[in-house]
């Protein structure tokens, strides 16, 4: 409680810095800054998983023909690039203190329409490109603005967003897969490799690296993480709040949007599809992230571990001769292993018991 | 340790509550170093120290919040080795807690608060019997002398009544006083002085009932005037268990800093301090003829209905006034949080020019700082480390093209830790791990770093211990003498009389008095405060409120 000698002079959320209706549960803090071994060992129990779980894939003699080799290891890169993509995009707004589900949406949407404009209307490759990406600015702008300005609830307004874009995307399509009249210089793009590695991946890489640079070597990346612990207090330290909220979803919507053309060059054709698929391993990639690098803080070096790790045991699973349920399966696990850690963590230290 | 026990003093057998040799580490720091405390019954106890000393982590202990590492927990008779004790075990054998955010839910109303406390009353079908609910409610409420409707929300009372509908509801399954031990952490941290009043005149007439009680409080003049016992923490131990005698404030800061020390804090500190007489400030007023720094000029807006004010270079103001006067929305609305209805605020920056709107952003750039009242809820970031605390205003000071400076981050927020004498192994460490006390001097070093022509207070000293508050009137005056305007709020009088200037006394959104000079004592600004509100002054200043 508060004891203020003052009647409010805003009703909360009405035109105020800080809506209140932030859903997403900030992962609850870890107090592994102290250092130590424990801290240590919770920073990297990650990448020591993933480590673990590459070598018994390896071994494992179900997959141990096909797993360790360049050309499975090039598919499963190239493949996971677009979930990566989608993972960076999800913890912008994640950072913050809220969800946007219409991600995966606005890859679907952008993928759809760069293909559609190309097929459909013979437009050149450059400006279905440009179109499909800005498509996704667009979303973020509208989810933002909702979001902020007229304090909508973030998980419900971005599902409704989701639901929206898909039946577009139905629409649009008429329920069929474009093929036909797409400019081969994607697809070429998509399934080439430079020094082994998938060219897609580069264009993860480089994504990864700005926003890492971005959240932790810029002001505004580090007041983004303000505002996600406390947004009132972040406001009273002179940061604009609804402004900054804003861009996340506008760069999340970005990024998503690239995603959507990478899909599209890496299959080679656009499927009505609602996203959702890509949108939740994304999601367990970015939770899973939370636990490590700078456990109980949504990061982009961990997220990426997250998206390795995810990608290579559901691969190894798949070697391994596990049928298709197994990997919806495991995203979903890994997910609420995620949460559940992050949280249990946090309370087992005594910090913020929420 | 300086046990002096009065041997007139109830037998070691009476004892409700006991707590010996209790340990508890967090990593690197040792917060409770065998610590021990006994509670006699029908007792108001205290429990004091510096900050950081582990009160709240011996309370969050006996809350079953966090399990301590070595000891012996003792309650009304049944014992446990601590590393076996937990919230269930203290619960049953009649520890009753309220934490500082009280955990009311403001807008349901108080009948609502106690029902889900204790369950609803229902009759046939699960049906809830809101008239039987009411009923009891309001005979509890009546049996606490707490007036207010069961059917008011919560929001709706005024500071002390919801201290007060909080304790009732802890205690409300007992049948007798003294069944079981009521636990108050810092109750009048953030109460203005007449409520904190109110809410110990009625803790106080608890006690003489039978009822145990144990409290934590830096409110020195307070604890003197309301508890029996006291036991002080030093460094996680146990350095004085004072039964059954009338210790002076200066003895118990002795025990609090160690003796060899207490001669220079207490010399340190503007003499008297410690004992509640006025002392002029120790550094001398500037000429006050500096330039004026902020001019508000018939300011309206939420409860403000027409504030004229002047702060000058230099100059130390204090804002004084009752509960919804208006004290904490003027800060706010000279931080630029919310636009005035009409009026003007007028800030000068350091380079002279004068601004007279602008938003929180644009008022900083104007070198104005705000220190909030509410800290957990305005100013904490309470999962980021202390150095993420320290830099949020300043973060663009240490941006390269090539990234942030963290080594120089690092280094200044260790300066400002050792300099604001903040308890922390680290600063790496999240705040959240720091005591109260020490959180509140990280959010004054947040700001004081950046130099500000235009200092805003509200409530600065909440939670922060004697030595300490002494070190930040200090550092408020020197910034000051270096050219500062403070503006400070603050409903505890001697803080006002000790470090302003002068002080305005704020009643129903307007300035009604203004006391300077001999004026500023806490007496008589209690008397301004008091008889601008057309009451007389109903209780004593706390210092020499009888028994
Ligand atoms: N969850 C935690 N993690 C790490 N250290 C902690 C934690 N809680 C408390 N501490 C440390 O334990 C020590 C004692 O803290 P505690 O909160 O008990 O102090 P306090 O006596 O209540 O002080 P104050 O008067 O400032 O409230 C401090 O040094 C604090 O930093
Ligand atoms: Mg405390």
């Amino acid at each position: 409680m508060s004891v203020t000698d003052t009647p409010p002079l805003h009703s909360p959320g009405a035109g105020d810095a800080a809506p209140d209706d932030r859903t997403a549960p900030p992962p609850t803090p870890t107090s592994a800054a102290h250092g130590g071994a424990g801290g240590l060992f919770e920073r990297h129990a990650l990448l020591l998983l993933l480590v673990a779980v590459a070598v018994f894939f390896s071994v494992l003699p179900a997959s141990a023909d096909v797993f360790p080799t360049q050309e499975n290891l090039s598919v499963l890169l190239g493949d996971r690039a677009t979930v990566a993509l989608l993972a960076l995009s999800v913890i912008l707004p994640l950072v913050c203190g809220y969800f946007d589900f219409s991600l995966g949406a606005i890859a679907a949407a952008s993928s759809v329409l760069t293909a559609g404009l190309m097929s459909f209307h013979d437009l050149p490759l450059g400006l279905a490109m440009t179109a499909g990406i800005g498509v996704g600015v667009l979303v973020g702008a509208v989810n933002g603005l909702l979001v902020t300005r007229f304090g909508l609830n973030s998980f419900v307004t971005t599902l409704g967003m989701a639901t929206l874009l898909g039946g577009l995307v139905q629409w649009y399509t008429g329920g069929q897969t474009i093929l036909v009249g797409l400019d081969p210089r994607l697809a070429e793009f998509g399934s080439t490799t430079l020094l082994g590695i998938p060219q897609v991946v580069y264009v993860v890489a480089v994504v990864a690296a700005l926003l890492w640079y971005l959240l932790t070597q810029t002001p505004f990346g580090r007041s983004l993480y303000a505002v996600g612990s406390n947004p009132r207090s972040a406001a009273l330290v002179g940061i604009r709040v609804q402004r900054s909220v804003w861009t996340t979803f506008v760069l999340a919507g970005g990024i998503a949007g690239l995603c959507g053309v990478l899909s599209l060059a890496r299959a080679g054709s656009a499927t009505a599809d609602p996203g959702t698929g890509l949108l939740f391993p994304a999601l367990a990639a970015a939770f899973l992230g939370a636990t490590a690098v700078r456990p109980g803080f949504f990061n982009v070096v961990g997220t990426m571990i997250g998206v390795l790790f995810v990608s290579v045991s559901v691969s190894g699973l798949t070697l391994a001769g596990a049928d298709t349920w197994a990997s919806p399966v495991f995203n979903g696990a890994a997910l609420l292993v995620a949460v559940g850690l992050s949280a249990y963590l946090g309370r087992s230290r005594g910090i913020r018991t929420v | 340790m300086t046990l002096t026990t009065d041997p007139a003093a109830t037998p070691a057998t009476d004892v409700v509550l006991r707590v010996a040799g209790l340990t508890k580490r967090f990593g690197a720091t040792l917060a409770l170093d065998r610590a021990d405390l006994e509670l006699r019954p029908g007792t108001v106890h205290a429990l004091v120290g510096g900050n950081g000393c582990g009160k709240s982590t011996t309370i969050k202990v006996l809350a079953g919040v966090h399990r301590a590492d070595a000891g012996r927990i003792e309650v009304a008779g049944h014992a446990w080795d601590a590393g076996h004790y937990d919230a269930k075990a203290g619960r049953a054998a009649g520890l009753r807690f309220v934490h500082q955010d009280l955990g009311l839910f403001p807008e349901l109303s108080v009948a609502e608060n106690f029902a889900l406390d204790a369950g609803y009353p229902t009759g046939p079908a699960r049906r809830v019997r809101w008239g039987a609910l009411q009923r009891r409610v309001a005979q509890l409420l009546a049996a606490y002398e707490i007036e207010a409707d069961p059917r008011t929300p919560v929001a709706a009372l005024r500071p002390a009544q919801r201290t007060l509908v909080a304790i009732c509801r802890a205690l409300q399954d007992q049948e007798a006083d003294g069944q079981l031990v009521l636990v108050l952490d810092e109750p009048t941290a953030t109460l203005p002085q007449h409520e904190s009043q109110v809410l110990l005149d009625a803790v106080r007439r608890r006690a003489d009932n039978g009822q145990t009680v144990l409290m934590v409080s830096h409110r020195m003049p307070e604890v003197l005037a309301v508890c029996d016992d006291f036991t002080v923490f030093r460094d996680g131990r146990t350095v004085a268990a004072l039964v059954g005698q009338r210790p002076t404030e200066r003895e118990l800061v002795g025990h609090m800093t160690g003796t060899a020390l207490a001669a220079t804090v207490v010399g340190g500190m503007a003499p008297g301090a410690l004992d509640g007489a006025p002392v002029p400030p120790d550094v001398q007023p500037p000429a006050a003829d500096g330039d004026v720094v902020l001019a508000v000029r018939d300011l309206e807006g939420g409860p403000l209905r027409g504030v004229d004010l002047e702060v000058r270079r230099g100059e130390v103001v204090g804002v004084a006034g009752l509960v919804g006067s208006g004290r904490s929305s003027l800060l706010r609305t000279v931080f630029g949080e919310h636009a005035p209805a009409s009026g003007t605020v007028a800030v000068r920056d350091a380079a002279g020019a004068l601004s007279t709107t602008g938003d929180v952003r644009t008022r900083m750039d104007a070198g104005v700082a705000f220190v909030p009242e509410d800290r957990a809820g305005e100013a904490a970031f309470a999962e980021l480390t202390i150095r993420d605390n320290l830099t949020a205003p300043v973060l663009r000071r240490y941006w390269r093209p090539w990234g942030m400076d963290r080594r120089r981050e690092r280094a200044d927020a260790a300066d400002l830790v050792a300099r604001y004498g903040v308890r922390t192994p680290s600063t790496d460490a999240p705040l959240a791990s720091l005591s109260g006390g020490n959180q509140q001097k990280v959010v004054l070093a947040r700001w004081l770093q950046r130099r500000p022509t235009l200092l805003l207070l509200d409530e600065p000293t909440q939670g922060v211990d004697v030595m300490s508050r002494a070190d930040i009137y200090r550092t408020v005056r020197e910034a000051a003498a270096g050219g500062c305007a403070v503006l400070v709020a603050s409903s505890d009088l001697l803080e006002l009389s000790t470090l302003c200037d002068r002080v305005v006394v704020l009643q129903d959104g307007r300035v009604t008095a203004e006391a300077t000079g001999a004026q500023l004592t806490p007496d008589s600004l209690t008397a301004l405060t008091q008889s601008s509100a057309g009451a007389p002054a109903e209780h004593p200043a706390p210092s020499g409120a009888p028994r």
